[in-house]
């Protein structure tokens, strides 16, 4: 699941009231760099894109090398290869349009403060919501990267999105021609913590694939579940052993894009010292049939920035989680389904100094639960389910007009249906709706400003392009 | 079509692609860098086709044990692009695209060398009229038995492939796209024109479980 939804925890800036009202998704994708660079149809790595096949995991995990086109090559005196690079860069476009219906208009914000009962327009359309270039394929051999520059028009700004540049070896062993036992080790160059990762349960590439911006995001998400996309940099290894196990180890440090530079007070959220990621999963393929469990995590340390230093005490938050995937490829039906449970435990002795927090700890859960079906890639939809569940605290998740909390809980849940078809198997044309049955810790009036959480449920249209 | 012609036109057929194979590649024969280069290949074909050409999913066909001159055949129409079914045309296109001579006939070789994978038991009643068909054809239907192109056994003979073991779904799938002509393959238009798809179903279940 790609929300990303802004933790309110310092106060009630009007900045921040953008960002989470604005929100609150980054997509995610698969690009057809991949297949200029294979000659091989979406449909090898994907059920529906940007969800990954069996192949398509494994193409990913082999460090995005895979290459059927004339390369441009080079050898040195002992006939080592010292370049093979691709004869046509796998270069590719994304481009997003989208709409944005909320069931009751969300508050005017203002420029100098909101406008007491004003609302804002509703039935935004973005175009584009955004737009991305991508080089996506081989670098050498057995080095390859996955790269995305976009452009986010709700925001009105272009940078560096997820990336992933991996290094993959491949080793077998245990026999010759059995080939009884073969394994990938790797290394992972990344931005993203999960956005290495090639289960479609993890967050930068969870459900949904893809959601509004302009509706309002939860006031509360894990730190591994979206908040410290494009702000770390983290190198990694990574094994998978006999298409069955996988290892990974990352550690992230911050890499803030944007603002002051050292880093300093004006930034907000940014990692402390190295940030250890781990993450291991077990496949097993029958028939037409996959299914993988696993578990990964993160333990952050955090200045809370902000007008704050960015030294001293820190906060410190320890993300377990566990997930499973099911998925069947048939000629005819796919089906999927994904789930995730992500525990986190926050010390937060930087923000009670800071009094961006009341509690010392807290503590926020996060499930999500989602049923895929497609028939021959061409049309199809999803049904899931979220909740998030956590302590309460008075600072971090204080009232304020649509984004806050009345109760001061983080607690939120609902559901997502969405449709999908796809004239194209690079072309999808979306309908999806957003139902809240809790938002920030109520039902009715969870803001404290008269908002009900179903007037959050936002219907959201979507003309997904990849070319 | 009936049985002597069936066996005439096999007959053309594996005279033309033996001329064609040429001599078997020798492992023995290859530099260190051609050995590499076939075990990275190979690596690449397992992504899909599975470890030793043994494939889980029925979605990619068991090259396992299949004969040399079918995957030679194979991999060149799909190099040359003049086998188009669907699947064809997803994946083997691209990956058949920058394959040369010899590494085709290297890498058939190889598959045909890998042991065979075990049968897998399914409908009793099913697999016996398969059997019936593979073996004696459906003389109502002008249906010649597919045992005199590719072996009693099913174990393929030449060009012809091995189909014993293979993935029920699909052979289904090879055998309704041939005749709706998606897949060229002159022979098996003419064989296979009017059997229907119980039929076929019945004869891959068999196919399977040997």
């Amino acid at each position: 699941m790609t929300f990303r939804p802004i933790v309110f925890e310092h106060g009630f800036s009007k900045l921040l009231a953008l960002i989470a009202l604005c929100g609150a998704i980054t997509p995610s994708w698969a690009v057809p760099s991949f297949a200029r660079q294979t000659g091989m149809a979406c449909a090898a790595c994907h059920t529906v894109f940007p969800e990954l096949t069996p192949f398509g995991r494994e193409f990913k995990l082999n460090g995005y090398v895979l290459d059927n086109i004339k390369q441009v090559t080079g050898i040195d005196v002992e006939n080592n290869q010292t370049l093979s690079l691709n004869s046509i860069p796998p270069l590719s476009v994304m481009v997003q349009v989208t709409y944005t219906h909320t069931a009751k208009a969300l508050p005017d914000l203002g420029s100098a403060g909101a406008l007491t009962g004003a609302l804002a327009k509703d039935g935004e359309v973005l175009f584009p919501d955004q737009v991305s270039l991508f080089y996506a394929g081989k670098i050498a051999n057995e080095l390859g990267a996955f790269m995305q520059l976009t452009y986010d028009g709700a925001a009105d700004h272009f940078g560096l999105d997820n990336t992933d540049i991996r290094y993959a070896h491949h080793l077998s062993f245990g026999g010759s021609d059995a080939n009884d036992h073969h394994m990938i080790v790797g290394l992972t160059l990344n931005n993203n913590p999960t956005v290495q990762d090639v289960w479609n349960t993890t967050p930068a590439w969870g459900f949904p694939f893809s959601g509004s911006r302009v509706a309002p995001g939860q006031i509360a998400s894990a730190q591994i579940d979206g908040r410290l996309g494009q702000s770390v940099a983290g190198i990694g290894v990574y094994t998978w052993f006999d298409d069955h196990f996988y290892a990974e180890i990352t550690a992230y440090t911050a890499a803030v894009p944007g603002g002051n530079h050292p880093l300093d007070s004006t930034q907000s959220n940014v990692a402390h010292g190295l940030s250890p990621y781990w993450r291991f999963a077990y496949e097993q393929r029958w028939d037409r049939h996959s299914i993988s469990v696993g578990t990964y995590g993160m333990d952050t340390k955090v200045h809370p920035g902000n007008g704050t230093a960015l030294q001293g005490v820190t906060d410190r938050f320890k993300d377990i989680a566990a997930d499973a995937q099911y998925q069947f490829i048939g000629e005819d039906h796919l089906a999927t389904v994904l789930a995730t449970y992500i525990h986190e435990s926050q010390t937060l002795d930087a923000s009670v100094i800071d009094l961006f927090a009341t509690n010392a700890t807290n503590n926020l859960k996060t499930f999500k639960l989602t049923g895929e079906y497609s028939y021959r890639r061409k049309i199809g939809g999803s049904l899931g389910y979220f909740n998030t569940t956590g302590s309460a605290d008075m600072t971090l998740y204080g009232a304020a007009p649509a984004t806050g909390s009345a109760n001061n809980s983080p607690n939120t849940n609902g559901y997502i249906a969405e449709v999908n078809y796809l004239p194209w198997l690079n072309v999808k044309l979306q309908i999806q709706y957003v139902g809240y049955e809790k938002f920030n810790g109520l039902k009715l009036n969870y803001d404290g400003a008269g908002r009900n959480a179903s007037d959050n449920n936002t219907l959201y249209g979507l003309v997904w392009l990849n070319y | 079509m009936n049985l002597n012609h069936a066996a005439a036109i096999m007959s053309a057929v594996v005279c033309m692609v033996g001329q064609l194979h040429g001599a078997e590649v020798s492992a023995d024969a290859m530099t260190d860098a051609q050995r590499s280069a076939l075990q990275k290949t190979i690596e690449t074909c397992a992504a899909c086709h599975g470890s030793s050409g043994r494939s889980v999913s029925p979605t990619f066909p068991k090259l396992a044990a299949q004969t040399a001159p079918y995957l030679e055949l194979q991999l060149h129409a799909f190099k040359d692009q003049t086998r188009a079914d669907p699947d064809a045309q997803a994946y083997m296109w691209g990956m058949a695209s920058q394959l040369n001579d010899a590494s085709i006939t290297e890498l058939a070789v190889y598959f045909s060398k890998q042991p065979a994978t075990e049968g897998k038991g399914g409908n009793t009643a099913l697999i016996a009229q398969g059997k019936q068909i593979f073996v004696e054809g459906v003389p109502g239907r002008q249906i010649p038995a597919c045992a005199s192109c590719h072996g009693a056994q099913a174990q393929g003979n030449g060009p012809f492939p091995r189909l014993a073991g293979q993935h029920a779904p699909y052979l289904l799938k090879q055998l309704l796209v041939i005749q709706s002509v998606l897949r060229t393959a002159p022979v098996m238009h003419g064989v296979i024109k009017d059997l229907n798809r119980d039929q076929m179903q019945a004869v891959v279940a068999y196919l399977e479980s040997i």
